[in-house]
């Protein structure tokens, strides 16, 4: 790996809220068993959608793990961040250390925002007459659960929100770290919350024809699209050198991040571009392709996007592609849009600490555009020293994380 | 509903009327042999498509699936027709 000097930067906690249930385990005992999330939508308005299946955060409210006080402030997106960076915090050993003050930052990514609040707002104040929600503004800001995650926890550095889609988490996940190498702090909660899954967001998508209607199978012949998921997972990232005098767990080493933008298309992936994010990750981490032991794909389950991203994969990794299990874990935890890449996250620094690659469900028949091997229905255990976690968005922006065990290098 | 109704020719012959207008093709050039390349019917005039297709014959079709392999009109029009009569079946 690069010996450049830097601050290293490991994970000390990790929280989530996803289909699978709440809390990290409930999403990483999920995607390791092949235990899909997915179920019967369930939508606050009829709009007459035909898709009738999601991966839904079931029982959720945020007055139901939130003080009043807080949860008044919540869209449904804010309130996954708090009870995912909850569960960071607390795993991370700080949940008695006050203030966390200037030397501690809060990068999220986010897609939508508060969009169940803006649709609540619009169908009451304007099909309604009824009264507009005086707090809207703060529960709608993109920005609202970074704000809230720094309220919370007393963190006074830098703070903001990473909106890019489908690659917002994982672009917040690396900016996170670089933070932290460049010295402008010490510890940085990073991640991605967001949920999308509000009655015209919902048909929205769907009018867009990317939704299947039936079984998300990423990388498999007969694929007919994407499953839309939700949630939340949140990380305490912090330089290598605070976590160890403190004697925090050490879960995974940030060992590398890589951006790109494809600049071609809004709805249509270029594989130059994926390509890139995924070398410039390897560059970052000065590892060698031979080096990655597992990806966690963004395999969305649409044909375009899956052939884009295993081509890139195999033009990347030549012959090693042979030896390199790529799984999409989206039929487990869904496609949760500006959470998808912390969701994903999670599931991938789980795995390299269990040594168990975990599966891409569903999947039926190989399709001769998609040369990877995608770890088929079941669970695979393996030695893994580094995983690599894919995230591709509209737009064309793509975001790529590596990480390592901590104590491997 | 009432399009359960509707023979083969029927459908294609309404899904040739929405392929028209909202893929903004001239019927003159719409043929069974026509290509959606030559017609210029990218994906976003597929989309469309799908859009009044789902509100004439409440479907939901998705881009990808059995519709992805349809590379000229007739084979569109054939899978449209396929999955519209299924759902009707």
């Amino acid at each position: 790996m690069r010996d450049s000097g830097r601050r290293r930067v490991v994970v000390t906690g990790a929280g989530a809220v996803s289909a699978p249930g709440i809390g990290a385990d409930a999403l990483w005992h999920a995607a390791r068993d092949g235990q899909s999330g997915v179920g019967p939508l369930v939508l606050t308005r009829e709009v007459n959608n035909k898709v009738k299946i999601a991966a839904q955060v079931r029982d959720f409210s945020a007055e139901r793990y939130l003080p009043k006080n807080v949860a008044i402030y919540c869209d449904i997106y804010s309130a996954f961040a708090i009870v995912a960076a909850d569960e960071a915090i607390h795993q991370a050993g700080l949940a008695s250390a006050g203030p966390l003050g200037s030397s501690a930052g809060v990068v999220l990514g986010v897609g939508a925002g508060g969009i169940n609040t803006i649709e609540t707002v619009h169908f009451t104040f304007l099909r309604d007459q009824g009264r507009i929600d005086p707090l809207a503004v703060p529960k709608v800001m993109p920005s609202s659960a970074t704000s809230h995650l720094c309220i919370r926890y007393g963190c006074t550095g830098p703070s903001f929100a990473v909106a890019s889609a489908c690659a917002s988490a994982t672009q917040a996940i690396g900016i996170g770290a670089n933070l932290i190498q460049q010295g402008m702090v010490d510890r940085v909660l990073v991640g991605g919350a967001d949920s999308t899954i509000a009655p015209v967001s919902f048909r929205s998508w769907e009018a867009l024809r990317v939704l299947t209607p039936d079984f998300c199978r990423p990388f498999s012949k007969g694929r007919n699209g994407m499953v839309l998921g939700e949630g939340a997972a949140i990380f305490v990232l912090e330089a290598l050198d605070v976590a160890r005098a403190r004697d925090a767990p050490l879960l995974a080493e940030v060992l590398g991040y890589g951006t790109s933008t494809d600049a071609v298309d809004m709805l249509r992936p270029d594989s130059r571009g994926a390509l890139a994010a995924m070398k410039n990750a390897l560059d970052d981490a000065g590892i060698a392709p031979d080096d990655v032991d597992y990806i966690n794909a963004h395999g969305t389950g649409t044909i375009l996007n899956d052939t884009v991203e295993a081509q890139a994969i195999r033009q990347l990794f030549g012959d090693r592609t042979d030896r390199l299990p790529v799984s999409s874990t989206k039929p487990i935890h869904g496609h949760a849009l500006g959470a998808a890449g912390a969701l994903e996250f999670l599931v991938t620094v789980r795995a390299l600490m269990d040594d168990i690659v975990p599966p891409t469900i569903n999947w039926i028949e190989s399709d001769a555009n998609c040369p990877v091997d995608p770890v088929a229905n079941q669970a695979r255990p393996l030695p893994l020293r580094t995983a690599m976690s894919n995230s591709f968005a509209f737009g064309g922006i793509n975001a790529v994380v590596i990480v390592g065990k901590p104590d491997a290098h | 509903m009432a399009d359960a109704d509707l023979s083969r020719e029927e459908i294609a012959d309404q899904l040739i009327e929405i392929i028209a207008k909202e893929g903004m093709v001239d019927k003159a050039r719409i043929t069974p042999d026509a290509t959606l390349q030559t017609l210029e019917l990218d994906s976003m005039s597929i989309v469309m498509i799908l859009m009044v297709v789902e509100e004439k014959f409440n479907i939901y079709i998705p881009m990808d699936g059995s519709l992805s392999e349809a590379s000229d009109l007739k084979s569109l029009i054939d899978t449209l027709t396929d999955r519209i009569q299924s759902s009707n079946a």
